[in-house]
């Protein structure tokens, strides 16, 4: 039998696709069924949900298309938290949860673009930052398929002490380990940002002060930082209820020593998108400062750490130059994908035995 | 409970090979009856019932005390060859039998782990050996003028590498977060002896080191961590705010978490410690006073014949709940500032402001009785505690969920804590009758004494079924902090469900040859 036979044998709707096979789902337990085969043969898997990116399926392989598995069951404005399908886009689940009064947070542009599924297995692995200058992964809890089929989920609870947490199976994997199928997803409530600005002398005493911010617990929730003609120009906003006017505050008394307040901030100067050919980073505190010679910088999921941060070059230089200097300074290019780095990965913690023994125990390709 | 007065275990002919071969490695063994003794419990109600009756049912064959990582990867790789258990211990703080030897083997105490602290202020981090314990922790970081902000009631004794085991949380968890959200990095030694060590920086693939922490011993046994500090907050506001019911305390708890506040404390009381808590505690009818303080042991042993009257009890009482908040600042201001603002959420959920001494008074008895647990063992009593979590919707009916099926078999008493913007953990002590005070089975026969264990550690279980069988019921996990354990693992099918299989998969990738921690986690 092959795998055409037995996807088909299983109940689902297939399709050639380029030298492989399309699938679309219809439901979970279909999905479920698909998984089981394409693993029970080994071949190569790739995934798609709305708004991800199009792509074919791999040669020989299988591509499982989650378009279908866009449903939003629930959204608890008073919890905050909403569940939904994989294959259901960012930016459907943000309209939705925001009818209710609720946001999931400021995200990367690419995040934004994608679907539920991309944003928990792609390299975010589905963190934001959260109060209190932390990042936090934005799913409570997943539904995730193993390779036999079977439809594993965890209990949706704010912590959890019940060995590993075993969502971080399918966190960040890329759909190698698992394939998550749903998720509870946390949510904010939707308020007015607070913003204010301030002048610096460069572009990295700039990034030196959202550090001290950060660092004291003020963490905005997204940040701009724009090459100026006589220095660099900082732009930070809160969201929060009751929060955001505390903390933009004390983040004023904090750079007061340092930094220059403007007097107003201009419309939408945090919320516009970058210009050129812009990159997505990880990037650490001190990889931000090495890239500040270089360009504008548009923060977002900020921690006492570090960023996700969106690089650009003036006069629209090429991506692939962007990404060159972003992993100079130490920083990990999550987007565009062709750009995207992979590792490092366990290999370089000393875990590669490990990992190797697991994908075996899996029954998945390495 | 005083001494051992009991029979200690002996040594086995495979703990003294063992013993020697450890030693070949240089590492510190011994197999004195004192030492197997001390490696073979920890601070369980199970484990405090075994020493009230003089009994040893899990000795270790041998006691390793490793000083590095590369000893404790030269140790692993001789129990692998073995095919010998390995069952990591801290300061046995635990409470729910996660370090307890089920099957003998080597107890690997980690409390020599105690390489050099490294506090960079700058950077905001702390490199910290796993043996270190959290108060000599603190004691060092308050000296550099910082703080984890991890506090759980067993800070004075527990290690650092026991909290990253068990997932640990803390006291200021709404502020802090878990010891899950406060590492950097992880140094730890897998079941081949290969030495992991988790990468602080941005990574691809899945996140190594979430995989490793609260893995109870089972896949890797921690060796170091870097770990997120913070400047010591200079100024704590405290306030007790009393809500006419449960239900309103909760409602305001959501609501200040949601609002984006990160208070130090919120931790709502159920109605008896409200009173207990309050001013008039005379208030309080006298069995269950007799409850609360440990004191008259014939009395409380005798009340607790009936924890079915004593729950109903309860039930009669004022329904008044006291919400403790407290807000940590570097300016006496700022704390004051975001208490205010709590306030006035509270104020719109009928909270009642009892101003600061309410809510340190409850703070302090906080402190007391994470102690207190000792003497009611010894008057003949069990107290089992138990940490749940859910969302905010279920979070009272979780609570009445447990009191309903363990009413008939233990006394309940319930806190609303750890809160977060999506829910909170509800702390749960069960107190029960055990059988005789340790004074009496002190001069009983051994017969006797396992008789009387024996009806004791069936009432406990009995009572703890119950309370986990209604939390996964009501959908709830089984476990906020504290760790699955050799207590709870029974209901982990029900908690993982298929994801068990994912929990075997790491077994098997960690610990091919299956020595780690051997009978915990259904692994």
């Amino acid at each position: 039998m092959t795998v055409r036979d037995d996807l088909a044998a299983a109940g689902a709707t297939l399709v050639e696709d380029g030298e492989g096979i399309r699938v679309t789902p219809s439901s979970v337990a279909s999905l479920a069924r698909a998984v089981a085969v394409v693993r029970a043969h080994r071949v190569a898997l790739r995934l798609r949900g709305s708004g991800d990116a199009p792509v074919n399926a791999p040669p020989s392989g299988v591509l499982l298309d989650l378009g279908s598995l866009d449903r939003i069951a629930t959204v608890n404005s008073a919890t905050g938290i909403a569940r939904v399908e994989a294959g259901c886009s960012v930016a459907a689940l943000e309209s939705a949860v925001r009818r209710a009064g609720c946001t999931l947070g400021p995200l990367l542009p690419s995040v934004r673009a994608g679907s539920v599924g991309a944003w928990l297995a792609g390299p975010t692995r589905g963190a934001r930052g959260i109060a209190g200058a932390r990042r936090e992964t934005a799913a409570l809890s997943l539904a995730a398929i193993l390779p036999d089929g079977r439809i594993a989920e965890g209990r949706a609870a704010p912590a959890k002490a019940v060995g590993p947490d075993l969502a971080h199976l399918s966190l960040g994997g890329g759909g190698r380990l698992c394939v998550i199928a749903a998720a509870w997803i946390r949510l904010f409530p939707a308020t007015p940002a607070l913003a204010s600005a301030w002048s610096c002398p460069d572009v990295a005493a700039a990034v030196s002060a959202l550090e001290l911010v950060c660092q004291r617990r003020l963490a905005p929730a997204r940040a701009r930082i724009l090459v100026g003609a006589d220095g660099a120009r900082l732009a930070l906003a809160w969201e929060g209820v009751e929060s955001a006017a505390i903390e933009r505050d004390r983040a004023a008394r904090l750079l007061a020593a340092t930094c220059s307040p403007l007097p107003e901030v201009p419309a939408n100067w945090v919320r516009d998108p970058a210009e050129g050919h812009p990159i997505e980073v990880d990037a650490r505190w001190a990889s931000l400062r090495g890239w500040s010679p270089h360009g504008d910088l548009h923060l977002f999921g900020l921690h006492a750490g570090g960023s996700f941060a969106v690089f650009s070059l003036p006069e629209a230089r090429a991506a692939e130059e962007c990404a060159a200097l972003a992993r100079a300074a130490g920083a990990r290019v999550i987007a565009p994908r062709r750009l995207r780095d992979t590792g490092p990965g366990w290999e370089a913690a000393g875990a590669g035995a490990a990992w190797q023994r697991l994908v075996e125990v899996l029954g998945v390709e390495a | 409970m005083g001494g051992v007065t009991g029979p200690l275990p002996s040594a086995s002919a495979r703990g003294k090979a063992l013993r020697r071969e450890i030693a070949a490695l240089g590492v510190a063994a011994s197999c004195d009856a004192p030492d197997l003794w001390a490696a073979s419990r920890d601070c369980s109600a199970g484990a405090l019932l075994w020493t009230k009756a003089r009994v040893v049912p899990h000795p270790p064959d041998v006691v390793a005390w490793p000083e590095d990582v590369d000893q404790v990867a030269a140790l692993l790789r001789l129990a692998a060859q073995r095919e010998v258990p390995v069952v990591p211990m801290g300061a046995g703080t635990g409470s729910v039998g996660g370090s307890i030897p089920l099957r003998g083997g080597i107890v690997l105490d980690t409390q020599r782990l105690t390489r050099p602290l490294e506090i960079d202020l700058p950077g905001g981090s702390v490199q910290v050996g796993a043996g270190v314990s959290g108060n000599r922790l603190e004691e060092l970081l308050a000296h550099a003028g910082a703080t984890l902000g991890h506090f759980p009631a067993s800070l004075p004794a527990a290690t650092v590498g026991g909290w990253l085991a068990t997932r640990s949380a803390g006291l200021l968890s709404s502020r802090h977060g878990a010891i899950a959200d406060m590492v950097l990095s992880l140094e730890a030694v897998d079941g081949a002896g290969e030495i992991l060590r988790t990468l602080e920086g941005p990574s691809g693939g899945p996140d190594l080191a979430q995989l490793l922490l609260g893995n109870e011993g089972t896949l890797a046994i921690f060796t170091s961590a870097r770990l997120r500090i913070w400047r010591r907050p200079r100024e704590r506001w405290v306030r007790g705010v009393r809500f006419p019911s449960l239900r309103d305390g909760l409602r305001a708890m959501r609501d200040v978490l949601r609002a984006g506040l990160r208070p130090a404390i919120a931790r709502l009381h159920d109605p008896l410690d409200t009173l207990l808590s309050g001013a008039d505690p005379l208030r309080v009818p006298q069995p269950l006073r007799w409850l609360a303080e440990g004191a008259q042991a014939e009395a409380l042993r005798l009340s607790l014949r009936a924890p079915l009257l004593l729950n109903r009890l309860v039930d009669a009482l004022p329904a008044a709940s006291l919400l403790v908040l407290a807000f940590d600042g570097e300016r006496a201001d700022d704390a004051a500032h975001e208490g205010e603002v709590a306030l006035a959420i509270c104020d719109r959920v009928r909270g009642e402001n009892l101003g600061p001494s309410a809510g340190e008074r409850s703070l302090e008895a906080l402190h007391r009785s994470s102690w207190a647990q000792a003497p009611l063992f010894a008057a003949g009593a069990f107290v089992e505690t138990l940490d749940v979590a859910t969302t905010w919707e279920r979070a009272e009916a979780l609570g009445l969920a447990v009191r309903r099926a363990a009413e008939g078999l233990a006394f309940v008493r319930a806190h609303f804590a750890n809160a977060a913007p999506e829910g909170c953990a509800v702390e749960l002590s069960l107190l029960g009758f055990a059988g005789a005070p340790a004074g009496e089975i002190a001069g009983a026969s051994r017969d006797d004494a396992e008789a009387d264990l024996e009806d004791a550690q069936q009432r406990r279980e009995a009572a703890l079924a119950a309370a986990l069988s209604a939390v996964a019921d009501e959908g709830a996990t089984i476990s906020h902090h504290s760790g699955v354990g050799a207590s709870r693992h029974v209901f982990l099918r029900r908690e993982l469900g298929e994801g068990i299989r994912q929990l075997r998969a790491l077994k098997k990738a960690f610990d091919p040859r299956g020595i780690l921690n051997p009978g915990k986690l259904l692994l």
